[in-house]
């Protein structure tokens, strides 16, 4: 035994044993060494791998090549060593301390690890958080490129008022203290004169689940405003109307058979958890059929890749259901179990017997006109290739996943429709809440309940919520321009929060007009990391901060289990594991940099500051009451009452809660759910029971508590005020699925009793730009898709990833491309729409259907001459002018390099910024989900002599025209409605008022 | 190299997490399957994964030289590239069938499977994994199923070909990394005794393609020489260069495909019997492989170099190969 090892050191590098040498270097060749030579030399790995460890060195370098585990493990993260790539090649050790947090680059919700130099107090990069359950240590480029938000040099770091006319581009700084007496005033007032409907916060990316929405609650305005009437809300739909949960689950790791529309493994919501779930299943022979009516990337990793003509998409799906029905393929039994088919029997055919076998018959009747052949004609895709993917999903049996969320769904007039076919397929599979198969989300997220819940507020808000769309999924927020100029109402203060309605929406022309008119908006807040488009129009910029820079819990579904993470500011986080004590997230931000949580808890104590309103109350702490809530207590108490096994784990960690989340920045709840429909209701739930003829159980009991505050829908009570508790099936009381009937909705008394019946059975509407609906010499202009690495509106300020994309050609195929007289690939055309037109690059590919066109919506940020410096980074500089006959938009000068505190931006070696298309495009409400469908009829010719790249001209009187056509498609609730109400009571709601709010005020 | 556990283990605990669990038993098995004897795989396995210096610190630990750049990537990529896909595989080279087989082994572990599924390194580690995984189980009936794996990988996917492989890298001009070669060879032979008596041999060898003979075109024979589990011989670019000085040939430089073409084509017969004797040399080699219970593989591999052996032999006298 080695001196060293008596002596319980570890050996020195290098120090070689007798056991070594004989075990390696000194033996003859063909004699091996001993057993215990070899336990020798172990343990002598073993000490030298725990010496060289204890020291924060590495000791096996890379990944292990076991589970892909290449991160530092978590007792180490408050002292881990690397070399300073920087000094190479020198190596020069660096300590840092690594802070989880949650990305908010999207709505994925990925865990981050921020390095934070220990000797500089500053975050050298972002890399995966291995704790986190859903993204398991793994993030796309937007995710580290965090550290280019954090440090960029154009960042807003103080609150700014305007102090010229607004859009003149001239602030002052002034501090927190001015800016939360003054807004609070006007709330206050607003609130006191009953005037709550002209408060609105208009949120962009949520990037957290439900804070905000209980901040308008709690002072009891109705003002909630979303973007997703601009993003999923057809998706959403079509999954409602079916489930009573509005996003899928899709278990694709275990799936047998995957089927996308639109290119979620590539750039879709949940791009990386899904994506790297269907690689994993992809690897264990899982099948994968895209549609996609251009090659997207996903589109080259499918097995089958279908390019449809856009807004066919049902027509395959429904191709499917047929040929399903027609060979009976289909889950007898879970048809039979779930499907609310006996409802449907009752209303639709009173004559027929209420029997599954009844239904059967004329479920063979139903899709038959939809055979592959008419699928075909409708897709432009062969027959035999949508047959032969009815047969592989035939094969997948309750192992298919299926997954529709922007794309066709918000392309098309009916789009959610595609969405309510997809799931045809599924229900029909039985692949609902199956192993592989496709969970209703409510299954597979957690929202903790918090520490204050206020109650619904009394007011309904008919700028978001407007009579004419009773089923709309969410707010008809890109309408709003048109209702303030048509004088629907006007807003006192309107908060724009990570959004930018300018640029995002449709006719964004329209939103200049409005935001720029302060009789229809009185006070415009915007409350933003960075300047865009929208905040140059505003009085107030806040400056909040980024995802490492700010407290949320988020918790998304993306596979079978629920989780909740924790976004914090990891420079708090590491202050605090340094001893220091923080109580204000400005402390440790940069400039003057906040976070929403805290904002708001101080904007409503200040609008309330006696407690007179009744707001206070809701900010409060509950510890030590008359102070205010602090993140810490808010948070504290979150984790310790409403996420279950957290408080246990915590505590066999030595933590509390809230440092337990500190720590690992996320926590698994559950694990395999399972097809929560099937659990049976306890027997003491079921107080004074009634049950309806179709099998909806009614009890008297309240309901169990949960700490999980998900959003589902919410059936109605019975007569009697029972609550909906469950469904019977086959004998037993189940807890089924929150909708009206319990069970899946495959016919909608929604649809049905609110004026759309011909479309309550999962269906095929014709798009509007369907090619019997185009004149002739249109073309169909895809703009929803995505670039893999942008960020909508803020990428602007994220010079990494600009440079990795920076431009959105318009796709055109070689046989347009000849036909119309583009010659090639970078030559200008102009593409016309109903409202104006825009100039963009063409670019020739194979990789589009002929007679589609397609244009990335993620680029052309602009900026005028003489807007703030900030906004200059990676935005073109425009003219941008107002005549009599509308908009019209120049650019003056390209992105170039500049010089900042941050050496990068000498290196911005591109120029281009692409095209902002979506200004040339006229709003168009779905009349069903609200849905804007995004697809337009255009014009594609060559750009006519004098126009520049990045032209953009618009008409907004031809926009206004548009607008009135689209809206005199639905059919309003009235006094007619049921129940006399504005909207179905059980739909989901983002900010659901009192029961009375709904009804239909009396003329 | 921090890796979590197994998720293997955590799926068996899930399952049979009984009225025994935490009872004990894992005493006994830390004893089995020591902490020290998984670094020693874990240690020979970094050697062979990371180029230096990365692979100084483990080096070091196990007392061997750190191997200078140039000569790791001497053997792990130009010289004896480390995978059992082109020993075992029938065509010697690198992905299909083979590699398939080794991946889908990880699978079923519920692993995902790196990229290089059936590089040694990958495989000692996955071994030490295990061998953790197994000292760490809670029930008796996880640690066997966890010892049953451990077994299966040793025998279908470790001592089914790394005994061939470790003797070619030991016979290379390598002088940091021959140790490393005998030293692996041994820690994988205690690990070969202490498995699972096999009942049979490797999957891969049971259904190997038979091993060359007459009437094989000139690209049939370079592809069976070249391919260990049809010819039992590994061919290594050093070897061909000491080939076409003994046979008397220029060695023509590219890959082993084209050098070993080129000497046939220059003289045949020199290089026949060259390879002839090669053959017989690694029938012996491979005879003098360890011993271990149950089938064993060494025979396989020595009848199959001393078919070969014959058969070249044969050719050479009969010269009636169509070359």
């Amino acid at each position: 035994m080695s001196s060293d090892r008596a002596a319980g050191r570890a050996p020195r590098p290098g120090a070689s044993t007798a056991a070594s040498s004989r075990a390696a270097g000194s033996l003859p060749a063909g004699t091996l060494p001993a057993d215990a030579d070899l336990d020798a030399l172990g343990a002598r790995v073993l000490a030298a791998r725990a010496a060289t460890q204890a020291r924060g060195e590495t000791f096996y370098a890379g990944p292990s090549g076991v589970h892909l585990a290449a991160f530092p493990p978590i007792e180490r993260w408050d002292d881990w060593v690397e070399l300073d790539s920087r000094a190479w090649p020198r190596r020069e050790e660096r300590h840092y301390m690594l802070v989880p947090t949650t990305c908010f680059n999207c709505e994925s919700a990925c865990g981050l690890l921020a390095y934070v130099d220990r000797e500089t107090g500053q975050v050298r990069k972002f890399e995966g958080n291995p704790e986190h359950p859903g993204s398991r240590g793994r993030n796309c480029a937007k995710g580290p490129s965090t550290l280019t938000q954090i440090t960029d040099p154009d960042r807003i770091l103080y609150p700014l008022r305007r102090s010229g006319p607004r859009g003149s581009g001239r602030w002052e700084q002034i501090t927190w203290d001015e800016a939360l007496d003054a807004l609070a005033a006007r709330i206050r007032t607003a609130i006191t004169e009953g005037r709550q409907n002209e408060i609105m916060i208009h949120i962009g990316r949520p990037g957290e689940d439900g804070f905000t929405e209980r901040v308008l609650a709690s002072w009891g305005v109705d003002g909630h405003n979303s973007h997703t009437n601009v993003c999923s809300s057809g998706g959403r739909a079509g999954f409602q109307f079916w489930l009573g949960a509005d996003r899928p689950s899709p278990d694709h790791a275990n799936a047998k058979v995957i089927y996308l529309i639109s290119s979620h493994l590539e750039t879709g919501h949940y791009f990386n958890p899904h994506a790297q779930r269907i690689t994993q299943a992809r690897a264990n022979g899982a099948k994968l059929i895209v549609l996609d009516t251009r090659l997207s990337n996903t589109a080259t990793h499918a097995d089958h890749w279908l390019s449809p003509q856009p807004g066919s998409e049902a027509a395959i799906n429904l191709a499917v259901a047929r040929h399903l029905i027609a060979t009976k393929r289909y889950d007898r039994e879970f048809v039979r179990r779930w499907w609310n088919w006996a409802e449907y029997l009752r209303a639709c055919h009173p004559g027929t017997p209420v029997t599954f076998e009844a239904f059967e018959a004329i479920l063979a009747t139903l899709y038959a006109d939809f055979t592959f052949e008419y699928a075909a004609a409708e897709s432009g895709v062969d027959a035999r290739v949508i047959a032969d993917v009815a047969e592989l999903i035939a094969g997948a049996g309750t192992r298919f996943a299926g997954h529709v969320w922007r794309s066709a769904a918000a392309g098309n007039l009916g789009g959610w429709q595609v969405a309510r076919t997809l799931f045809l397929i599924s229900a029909l599979l039985g692949a609902v809440a199956t192993e592989g198969g496709t969970f209703p989300n409510a299954y597979n997220k957690f929202v903790p309940r918090p520490i204050h819940v206020p109650p619904h507020p009394g007011t309904w808000q008919d700028l978001s919520w407007p009579i004419e769309y009773p089923l709309s999924q969410n707010e008809m927020s890109f309408l709003l321009p048109h209702f303030l100029a048509e004088g629907r109402g006007r807003l006192d203060t309107y908060f724009i929060r990570v959004y930018n309605p300018v640029w995002t929406n449709p006719d964004g022309a329209a939103w200049m007009e409005v935001l720029t008119d302060e009789d229809k908006v009185g006070c415009f807040v915007a409350l933003t990391p960075t300047w865009n488009e929208s905040a140059f129009l505003a009085d107030y910029v806040l400056p909040m901060g980024h995802g490492s820079e700010r407290h949320d819990t988020h918790s998304y579904e993306q596979y079978d289990g629920q989780w909740v993470a924790f976004r914090q500011p990891v420079l708090r986080a590491a202050a605090e594991r340094l001893g220091a004590k923080v109580t204000d997230t400005r402390e440790v931000n940069p400039g003057q940099v906040w976070e929403e949580n805290e904002f708001w808890i101080e904007l409503s104590w200040r609008i309330d500051p006696d407690g007179s309103l009744g707001i206070r109350r809701y900010h409060e702490s509950r510890a030590d009451p008359g102070t205010k809530l602090t993140v810490d207590e808010y948070y504290g108490w979150m984790f310790g009452n409403s996420v279950p096994g957290l408080p246990e784990k915590a505590a066999a960690e030595g933590l509390t809660p809230l440092g337990y989340m500190r720590r690992h920045g996320a926590f698994e709840i559950a694990r395999g759910q399972g097809p929560l429909h099937e659990r049976e209701v306890p027997a003491g739930e079921l107080v004074d029971v009634a049950v309806t003829p179709d099998g909806r159980v009614y009890a008297a009991s309240a309901g169990p508590p949960d700490p999980n505050i998900v959003p589902t829908g919410s059936p109605e009570p019975d007569g009697n005020g029972r609550r909906a508790v469950g469904v019977e099936v086959d004998g037993k009381v189940l807890r089924g699925f929150p909708t009206p009937s319990g069970r899946l909705e495959f016919w909608s008394s929604t649809l049905a009793a609110w004026g759309w019946p011909e479309h309550a059975l999962p269906g095929y509407i014709k798009s509007h730009v369907h090619p019997d609906n185009l004149e002739p010499g249109q073309l169909v202009l895809l703009s929803t898709f995505r670039l893999p690495t942008q960020i909508h509106t803020r990428s602007a300020n994220s010079k990494w990833l600009d440079e990795l994309a920076h431009t959105n050609p318009v796709w055109i195929h070689p046989s347009d491309a000849a036909r119309l007289g583009v010659a090639r690939t970078g030559d200008l055309v102009r593409v016309e729409t109903e409202i104006g037109y825009f100039v963009a690059k063409a670019w020739i590919t194979q990789g589009i259907r002929p007679g589609v066109v397609a244009c990335s919506h993620h680029m052309g940020r602009w900026r005028l001459e003489g807007g703030p410096r900030g906004a200059g980074s990676m935005m073109a500089t425009v003219d941008l002018e107002r005549g009599p006959d509308g908009w019209r938009m120049r650019r003056r000068a390209p992105v170039s390099p500049y010089e900042s505190p941050d050496p990068d931006t000498r290196r911005i070696w591109w120029s281009d910024t692409g095209v902002h298309q979506n200004l040339t495009f006229p709003v168009h409400p779905d009349p069903i989900s609200g849905m804007h469908c995004w697809h337009q009829a255009v014009r594609v010719r060559p750009a006519e002599p004098g126009d520049q790249h990045g032209d953009i001209a618009v008409d907004t009187a031809r926009s206004r025209q548009v607008y009135r056509k689209w809206l005199a498609l639905t059919r309003p609730a009235g006094s007619g409605s049921p129940g006399g109400l504005r909207r179905p009571y059980w739909l989901m709601r983002p900010l659901r008022p009192t029961r009375d709010a709904f009804r239909v005020p009396v003329p | 190299m921090n890796a979590p556990a197994c998720p293997a283990a955590d799926a068996g605990e899930a399952a049979d997490r009984g009225p025994a669990a935490g009872s004990g038993e894992a005493g006994p098995r830390s004893r089995r399957f020591p902490a020290h004897r998984q670094e020693l795989l874990r240690g020979l396995a970094a050697v062979a994964l990371s180029p230096p210096p990365g692979c100084a610190p483990a080096a070091r630990g196990l007392g061997l030289p750190v191997p200078s750049a140039a000569e790791h990537t001497a053997v792990f990529v130009l010289g004896a590239p480390a995978h059992a896909a082109i020993h075992l595989g029938p065509e010697g080279m690198l992905g299909g069938e083979a590699l398939d087989r080794v991946a889908g082994f990880w699978r079923v572990l519920g692993l995902t499977p790196p990229a290089d599924a059936d590089h040694l390194g990958a495989l000692l580690l996955l071994l030490a994994e295990l061998g953790d995984a197994v000292a760490r189980a809670r029930s008796d009936r996880t640690a066997q199923a966890l010892r049953r794996a451990r077994s299966a990988l040793v025998r279908e996917h470790l001592w089914s070909w790394a005994p061939g492989y470790l003797s070619a890298v030991s016979r290379l001009d390598a002088p940091a990394l021959a140790p490393w070669a005998r030293l692996t060879l041994a820690a994988l032979a205690r690990e070969a005794r202490q498995a699972d008596p096999a009942p049979g041999l490797p999957l891969a060898l049971r259904c190997a393609p038979p091993p060359p003979g007459p009437g094989l075109t000139r690209g049939q024979l370079l592809g069976a020489l070249l391919a260990p589990v049809r010819s039992g011989i590994v061919l290594t670019p050093g070897d061909l260069r000491a080939g076409a000085r003994a046979a008397g040939t220029g060695c023509r430089a590219g890959e082993r495909r084209f050098t070993l073409g080129a000497m046939l084509d220059q003289e045949p017969a020199a290089v026949l019997g060259w390879l002839s004797r090669q053959a017989s040399d690694w029938s012996g080699r491979h005879r003098r492989q360890p011993a271990v219970p149950g089938a064993d593989p060494r025979r396989w591999w020595a009848s199959r170099a001393a078919a070969t052996a014959g058969a070249l032999e044969a050719m050479r006298a009969r010269y009636k190969v169509s070359l």
